[in-house]
């Protein structure tokens, strides 16, 4: 009896709600059947003077009921809500522009510098640092180049006035921290040493006085020409990310011995011969060799005990390729107009 | 040095094209850096015979020639006036396209008929002078074509040689040496014998024998002073010299075949004691001076060497001859030098004399003194084609030098390249190159010839296989190698960590320059600091180091503001300080400006306020506080900042207690507005807010790991205050003032705004109350009240209530 009034209650309600036509009548309708007054009410307030089995039966089902015209209920608010709003009353030209949010840009130089020193930490390489202002020691005669010698002229120097008997330059390479950093530490290591540097060179479009270079040093036992091109292929592969091989031209660096020019293969047409590499396949980079015995020994080694390679390259020229930058003056003009492209 | 293809092959008899022989010495030894081709295009330019030259009726300048090319005789207008009649010379034929782009078609010039043109050397491609119509030999063929008969057809190499094989490579023999060695064949060059002329004409003393260590002189007489035969002027002109005589030619034309350079001498102009020639080679005297070849006069010192005779120096040994002494005209008999030099001591001459040579370019790179002999016998063999006749020669060479060995192990060859490369093969090569091999088993004894200077060690003959054997061979190998973490470099993740920050906060990165001006220094209050200076600087815009990023910045500000009204932009790098120690200190120092389109209330200072902080909070400080300014240590730049709006970042806390003897305050940087004077000296018309930071100082305080704060379980309440001052007062005293009257419960005190009227500045703060329960209303007023009374009689202040 009193289940068959529930489900007449629930009926009746959920077709009331349907038949409603404004907000107005929905809360009439829920005064009625969910009010303290309604029917349903009712039920559930008689449900404590019913026996328990009665309670067992009807209570669940009567509040099972009450969700259900609850439910009833909102959904059909929320129909008249939405057929209510005026979304053409709000409609805006999306194609104005978003707020401007003002970005900081990382110097081009640092974020290729970044991408190398990762690269090379990911193959177990320290970062190595040494002074930016050298001695003539480090600069040049640890190096093997001695004074009055003609190799000196690969090198225009900026040399300081100072006062001490020791002449001091700014570095023209990255080289010295080779020997700073062998005078402290036995092989085997695997160094990178990244840094500015400077020569005394008139700038154009293709020299700058002031730029950064990249240096790299393997020193083991038995560390050879084989393993130095493994490693260049490694790193330019992962750079350019794409497979670079190496070549080797004999040159001569007097701190190495055997000594290479070293160039990587296009990385435009990769090696068949484009534009980019004026049609040889090759890019010229930097130079490399096996660290001349004359340096270890200068750093305080043992003549012929150890053998290592040591590579450098200017990360301008490297910037320069990747993103076809014409002018090498522009990486230390502080002009935000080139700064923000990266 | 430039070298001809024509001369390489002749003397290495290679097969292979200009193009091809480029490749190879590309791969396997010097850097070919240009390659030129010259004499090409003279198609239709041939021998003609000056028959009559008459005046031109209607033209001063020009006149008309009757040219014989071979039977057919042309008629062409001329300009030039070196010509006479029976001269030959260079005709070019209608239908001719000379090198220069002019081509050549009947004309006529001022009413007179011209069949073709007559030819200067620079509108043959060989060399500049337009000084006249190029004088072919008497001996030319008719109607030939001029490129045959002066061999003009040539490519001319430009071959960058570096220092290692300068002592044997700046020569053609040198470089058909190298070729023969890379093509697998051994070289061989036709050696001249020396006339054995001993006598007493000619007597040669070397004072210093470290400086000249070996000295041959020959005396040369019954010469004919005149132009060089014309395939020895065009040799000399392909490669870049200017012929001058016969004798000066020959000695070019040796040191370009050989690469010892030569000198000759005037006998007549040197002294001479009872007819004897004395040839004395000493260290000149302190101040002695010498008028040389090219006009100018030179003041010597005692280190650099001559060549005198018992009255006066003739020459700067190796660098240049004396102008009194040179061959002229009327020379009839010649003193040959050929000798050797000490290297550095022709390099240090000629770098304080600044003077470039031929022969001091090739005595700096020392050379092999056994080459002197065959220089000579070359050059007089040479000069005999010109009647010269050697009747005494002198060789003076007290330290003979000879070939050297060197133990090759053979074991380090494959482990210093990573390839293994037969004993066979590696004979092979050395004795293509002119070494001798000997011994058995794995160890090899390698004999160098003395004009192999630079092969002294095992790794240098290493690097003769390994190019030759060729390095494309070298398979890429991965090295055995440890599995380790690489020990970090805390300084550059730092500054890495710093920089992102910024750029997150909106920064730019720029760099710039490691050098100022001294005016640049002036300008930004620098003027007493002593900078560190350039000796050689490129201009006097680059004159000194920096002591500070700012001067910098100002100018990068300088010329962006000039396309952008507002930017924030910031530099990483190092500062140099003289300290008296042999290298300077350098510091690592970050720099940010912030420039705002507008500028009204010091917004420029509180944004640059607004980033430090941030940057120090992310970097994990909060303890930081601006202190007024220390102007005691120069390093403050005091006169550069505004004097009302900047101030001093500190650190209070631990860290800086741990470091330094239990101060409380830890300086690490500045921050403020640019001295407005200061900015308009750098054109600067706008206000700009800056921070600097040493970067070592920050690095200290952030070792601190960060270390997480419960949340606070308990609702905290809000309450706001304001409050007029009728003086100038610090927010900062404000809130400590706030914080000591409300004890604990106070969580913190925020500023949320101010304002100016009538001469009075009114503040608003909110106060945050909490505590470890739910705090009762009654509580918060009481301690407000507490706040308000404190603020009233402590600081005058009026406090706003309701």
């Amino acid at each position: 009896m009193l289940e068959q009034k529930i489900l007449n209650i629930k009926i009746e309600a959920l077709k009331a709600i349907k038949e409603a036509r404004t907000t107005e009548q929905l809360s009439d309708l829920r005064v009625k059947y969910l009010g303290r007054k309604s029917e349903l009410n009712e039920v559930l307030k008689g449900l404590k003077d019913m026996t328990p089995e009665e309670k067992k039966k009807v209570g669940p089902m009567a509040n099972m009921v009450k969700q259900e015209i609850e439910s009833g209920f909102q959904e059909a608010e929320r129909l008249f809500r939405s057929k209510s709003f005026n979304f053409e009353a709000e409609s805006i030209d999306i194609t104005i522009p978003g707020k401007e949010i003002k970005q900081g840009h990382l110097h081009i130089l640092s974020q290729i510098q970044n991408e190398i020193e990762d690269i090379f930490t990911s193959m177990g390489f320290e970062i190595a640092d040494g002074p930016e202002v050298e001695t003539e020691f480090y600069n040049f005669d640890a190096l093997n180049i001695p004074k009055d010698h003609p190799a000196r002229d690969l090198w225009d120097t900026f040399w300081i006035k100072s006062e001490g008997k020791e002449r001091i330059a700014l570095r023209p390479h990255t080289s010295p921290v080779q020997v700073r950093y062998m005078e402290k530490h036995r092989p085997p290591f695997r160094i990178i040493a990244p840094g500015k540097c400077f020569r005394n060179e008139a700038t154009d479009a293709t020299h700058e006085h002031s730029f950064y270079q990249f240096e790299a040093l393997v020193v083991g036992e038995d560390i050879n020409v084989g393993h130095f091109k493994f490693i260049g292929e490694q790193f330019f592969s992962k750079f350019f990310n794409r497979d670079i091989k190496i070549r080797l031209r004999p040159s001569f660096f007097p701190f190495v011995e055997p000594g290479f020019e070293f160039d990587i293969s296009c990385t435009v047409c990769d090696g068949k011969g484009c534009k980019s590499c004026k049609g040889g396949g090759w890019l010229e980079i930097g130079g490399a060799g096996m660290v001349n015995q004359n340096v270890f020994a200068a750093a305080g080694y043992p003549k012929n005990k150890y053998q290592g390679f040591a590579w450098g390259f200017g990360l301008e020229r490297l910037a320069m390729m990747k993103y076809k930058i014409d002018d090498i003056r522009l990486f230390h003009s502080g002009d935000l107009r080139f700064i923000k492209q990266f | 040095m430039k070298y001809s293809y024509n001369w390489l092959k002749e003397l290495s008899g290679t097969k292979k094209t200009p193009e091809q022989l480029v490749e190879l010495l590309t791969m396997k030894a010097f850097e070919v850096e240009g390659i030129g081709k010259v004499g090409e295009g003279l198609e239709g330019v041939v021998v003609g015979k000056i028959l009559d030259i008459q005046k031109h009726p209607n033209a001063d300048k020009l006149q008309l020639t009757k040219v014989d090319i071979d039977g057919k005789k042309l008629d062409i207008v001329c300009g030039a006036h070196n010509i006479k009649v029976g001269d030959k010379v260079p005709v070019a034929t209608v239908g001719t396209k000379l090198p220069n782009g002019l081509e050549i078609k009947p004309a006529e010039i001022r009413g007179e008929k011209s069949e073709g043109m007559l030819c200067a050397e620079d509108e043959l491609g060989l060399g500049n002078d337009h000084g006249g119509i190029l004088i072919l030999d008497e001996d030319a063929k008719l109607g030939n074509e001029v490129s045959e008969e002066l061999k003009l057809e040539d490519n001319i190499f430009e071959i960058k040689v570096l220092p290692d094989r300068a002592h044997d490579a700046l020569s053609h023999v040198g470089m058909a040496r190298e070729i023969c060695a890379l093509e697998g064949r051994t070289f061989k060059y036709d050696s001249k014998k020396l006339p054995s002329k001993k006598g007493k004409k000619l007597t040669v003393e070397i004072k210093d024998k470290n400086l000249c260590p070996r000295y041959m002189g020959a005396i040369i007489e019954n010469i004919t002073v005149q132009d060089s035969p014309a395939w020895a002027k065009n040799m000399l002109k392909k490669l870049g010299l200017k012929p001058i005589n016969n004798v000066v030619d020959a000695t070019n034309y040796v040191m370009l075949e050989l690469g010892q350079p030569l000198h000759a001498f005037d006998a007549s102009q040197i002294a001479n004691r009872e007819s004897q020639i004395e040839i004395i080679v000493r260290r000149a005297k302190d101040g002695e001076e010498i008028k040389i070849l090219d006009g100018s006069i030179k003041k010597l010192t005692k280190d650099d060497l001559v060549i005198a005779d018992h009255k006066k120096a003739l020459a700067i040994a190796g660098v240049m001859g004396g102008e009194g002494s040179g061959i002229t005209a009327e020379t009839k008999t010649v003193i040959m030098e050929a000798a050797n030099f000490a290297a550095a001591s022709i390099r240090k001459t000629k770098t304080r004399l600044n003077l470039q040579t031929d022969a001091a370019y090739r005595f700096e790179k020392d050379i092999d003194p056994n080459l002197a002999e065959l220089a000579m016998a070359r050059v007089l063999e040479i000069i005999k084609m010109f009647g010269g006749e050697t009747v005494e020669l002198s060789d003076v060479y007290p330290k003979e030098v000879a070939p050297w060995k060197i133990k090759l192990d053979l074991d380090y060859i494959n482990n210093l390249l990573g390839e293994k490369i037969e004993k066979k093969a590696v004979s092979k090569i050395l004795e293509s190159l002119g070494l001798r091999v000997a011994g058995y088993g794995s160890q090899i004894t390698v004999t160098v010839p003395t004009f192999r200077i630079d092969l002294k060690t095992q790794e240098d003959l290493i690097e003769e296989i390994g190019r030759v054997y060729g390095y494309e061979k070298i398979a890429a190998v991965a090295p055995k190698a440890d599995i380790q973490v690489a020990p970090a470099n805390e300084k550059r993740s730092f500054e890495r960590q710093v920089k992102n920050i910024l750029v997150g906060n909106g920064f730019s990165e720029v760099y710039s320059y490691s050098f100022y001006s001294a005016q640049d220094a002036g300008l930004a209050q620098f003027g007493t600091i002593k900078h560190l200076e350039l000796q050689n600087p490129m201009n006097p815009e680059q004159a000194l180091m920096r002591v500070s990023l700012i001067p910098n910045m100002l100018k990068n500000i300088r010329e962006n503001l000039k396309n952008f009204k507002d930017f924030r932009i910031f530099e990483s790098g190092r500062v140099y300080w003289s300290n008296g120690s042999v290298l300077p200190r350098e510091r690592r120092m970050i720099v940010g400006a912030v420039v705002l389109e507008k500028d009204k209330k010091a917004e420029n200072f509180y944004a640059i306020k607004g980033y430090v902080d941030n940057i120090l909070n992310r970097l994990g400080i909060e303890n930081q506080y601006y202190d007024d300014f220390d102007a005691t240590p120069v390093e403050t730049f005091d006169s550069l900042w505004h004097a009302g709006r900047r101030g001093e970042i500190k650190i209070d806390g631990p860290a800086y207690a741990e470091a330094s003897a239990g101060k409380h305050d830890h300086p690490i940087g500045f921050l403020g507005e640019i001295n407005p004077i200061v900015l308009v000296d750098f054109d600067i018309h706008k206000r700009v807010a800056m921070f600097e930071f040493d970067l070592d100082a920050l690095q200290r305080d952030v070792k601190i790991e960060k270390e997480y704060k419960a949340i606070r379980k308990f609702p905290t309440s809000t309450r706001d205050l304001s409050m007029i001052a009728a003086e100038k007062i610090k927010v900062s005293d404000i809130q400590k003032n706030i914080k000591k009257a409300g004890e604990k419960l106070i969580l913190d005190v925020q500023l949320f705004d101010v304002f100016e009227k009538d001469g009075k500045t009114s503040f608003a703060f909110h106060i945050e109350f909490g505590a470890d329960r739910t705090l009762e209303s009654k509580e918060v007023d009481e301690t407000m009240q507490k706040i308000i009374s404190a603020l009233e009689s402590n600081l005058k202040l009026e406090v706003r209530k309701g």
